[in-house]
C-alpha cells in the first residue's frame, strides 16, 4: 500500500504548481490504462451478447493490470511518467475512503469485528511461521522481522516503517518489499481462482482476500476480481489490518531497541499517532456520514462510482508499478521464504474465515 | 504510511502526506456530491 521502492521519484525543491505539473503525464497514463481496461471489458461482453458466444467475463481490473504489466515490462515507464504513476497510492487511499459511503456503520463494526479477531489469529501465525522460516533459512535476523511484518500487516509500507524503526539495512527492506510486491502479483491471480473453485461467498471471499493478500492495492484488486461487493469487504479487511501497523512496528523497535539494535523509542503513544493510517479515520467519518443519513441514495450512489473511478487508476498503478525483471533480480532465498509463508497463512486464514463463515453467516 | 516528510532539515513548514491529502480531497468530493455540484457520477 506505500510506496515501493520501484516507481519512487522524489519531488523537491519544486514549486508547487510545478509538483502538480510533473504528476500530469503519469496521472493520464493511469486515466488512460484504468479506462482502456473499462474499454475492453464493455466491448468484448457486447460482442459476445452480439454474436450469442458465452465468453467468461474478464473484469476491468484485470485489464487494467494487464494492460499495466505488459507497458512497464515492455516500454518500461519513462522517467516523465514516473511522478505521476506513484501517485497510485493516493488514489487508492482515496478510493477506500470514499468507499465508506457503501458501508453503513452497522456493517463497519459487525464485518470490521469480525475481521480484527481474525486479524490479531492472523498476526499471531504470520509472525510465528516467518520467524521460523526464517530462522530455517538462515536469513538476516532482521530481514526476516521486515518479511514478517509485511506479510503479518499490510505490506510495503509496513515494511518502510518498520525498517525506519529498527534500523535495518536499505538492501534487507529491498528485498522484502520486492519478495512482498512478487507474491502479491502472484496472489492477484491465483486467489479469485481458488475462491470460484471454492464457490466462496462475496464476504467470505472479501474478507480471505483482505486477510491474505498483503499490500493494500492487491487486496483491493484481488477482492474486485472475484466480485464488486467481495472488493468491498476485501478493504474493509485490509483496513482493519493496516490500522495494526502502529502496535507491530511499536513491538519489533521495542524488542530490536532490547537488543541494542535499534533507538529507543520516546513517546510511544505519539508513535502509535505517527504510524496509524490516517484515511482510516476519513473512511470511518464517511461511512458515519452515510449512516445518518447526510447523502441521498443517489448521493451514495455517485460516491460509490467517484470511489470506483480512484480505484480504476489504482488498479492500473498495480501493473504499470511491478517490474518481473527488477523483482527477479532480488534474488531467490527472501522469495522462498516470503512463498511458503504466503501459501501457509493463505490455507491457514482460508480456514479461519470458512469458520467465521459458518458462524457469523456471512 | 506515507513518508513525505520534508527532507530538509530546516524547514518546519506543515506538510500534508498521501494520507491527509486522500482524506481532505475525498471529503471535498463528497462535499461537491453533498450540494449538488457533482450531481452525476458515470460508470
Amino acid at each position: 500500500m506505500a510506496q515501493g521502492s520501484l516507481v519512487l521519484p522524489r519531488i523537491q525543491t519544486l514549486r508547487p504548481a510545478s509538483k502538480l505539473l510533473q504528476l500530469v503525464p503519469g496521472v493520464l497514463l493511469l486515466a488512460a490504462i484504468g479506462w482502456l481496461g473499462k474499454f475492453i471489458e464493455q466491448s468484448v461482453n457486447a460482442y459476445a451478447k452480439a454474436h450469442h458466444l458465452h465468453v467468461p467475463n474478464i473484469e476491468y481490473v484485470l485489464w487494467a493490470i494487464l494492460l499495466g504489466l505488459a507497458f512497464s515490462n515492455t516500454v518500461g515507464i519513462p522517467a516523465l511518467f514516473q511522478p505521476g504513476v506513484a501517485t497510485y497510492e493516493f488514489f487508492l487511499k482515496t478510493g477506500i475512503v470514499l468507499l465508506g459511503a457503501r458501508f453503513l456503520l452497522g456493517d463497519v463494526l459487525k464485518l470490521g469485528g469480525v475481521s480484527l479477531g481474525l486479524v490479531v489469529l492472523e498476526l499471531a501465525v504470520a509472525f510465528t511461521l516467518m520467524t521460523f522460516l526464517g530462522k530455517w533459512f538462515g536469513l538476516k535476523p532482521k530481514l526476516t522481522t521486515l518479511l514478517a511484518v509485511g506479510s503479518a500487516v499490510c505490506g510495503v509500507s509496513a515494511i518502510i516503517a518498520t525498517k525506519g524503526a529498527i534500523d535495518a539495512d536499505d538492501e534487507d527492506s529491498s528485498y522484502a518489499i520486492a519478495a512482498i510486491l512478487a507474491l502479491g502479483a502472484i496472489a492477484l491471480f491465483t486467489f479469485p481462482l481458488i475462491g470460484h473453485w471454492l464457490h466462496l461467498s462475496d464476504r467470505a471471499y472479501g474478507l480471505w482476500a483482505g486477510l491474505a493478500v498483503d499490500n493494500t492495492a492487491e487486496a483491493s484488486a484481488a477482492g474486485a476480481l472475484y466480485s464488486d461487493a467481495a472488493g468491498k469487504v476485501a478493504v474493509l479487511a485490509k483496513t482493519t489490518r493496516n490500522a495494526m501497523i502502529g502496535f507491530v512496528v511499536l513491538g519489533y523497535a521495542i524488542y530490536w531497541a532490547s537488543q541494542g539494535q535499534a533507538k529507543r523509542i520516546e513517546g510511544k503513544l505519539s508513535f502509535l499517532w505517527q504510524k496509524f493510517p490516517k484515511f482510516v479515520l476519513g473512511f470511518l467519518l464517511v461511512s458515519v456520514l452515510a449512516s445518518v443519513s447526510f447523502f441521498s441514495k443517489e448521493q451514495i450512489g455517485n460516491l460509490a462510482n467517484l470511489s470506483r473511478w480512484a480505484f480504476l487508476l489504482t488498479f492500473a498503478g498495480v501493473g504499470l508499478r511491478t517490474n518481473f525483471k527488477e523483482l527477479k533480480a532480488q534474488g531467490l532465498r527472501p522469495f522462498a521464504v516470503g512463498a511458503i509463508g504466503e501459501i501457509a497463512i493463505a490455507v491457514v486464514t482460508l480456514g479461519m474465515v470458512l469458520v467465521a463463515a459458518k458462524v457469523f453467516l456471512l | 504510511m506515507s513518508q513525505e516528510v520534508n527532507n530538509s532539515e530546516h524547514e518546519t513548514r506543515f506538510k500534508l502526506t498521501t494520507d491527509g491529502w486522500a482524506v481532505l480531497v475525498a471529503l471535498a468530493l463528497a462535499l461537491l456530491v453533498r450540494i449538488g455540484i457533482i450531481h452525476r457520477v458515470p460508470w
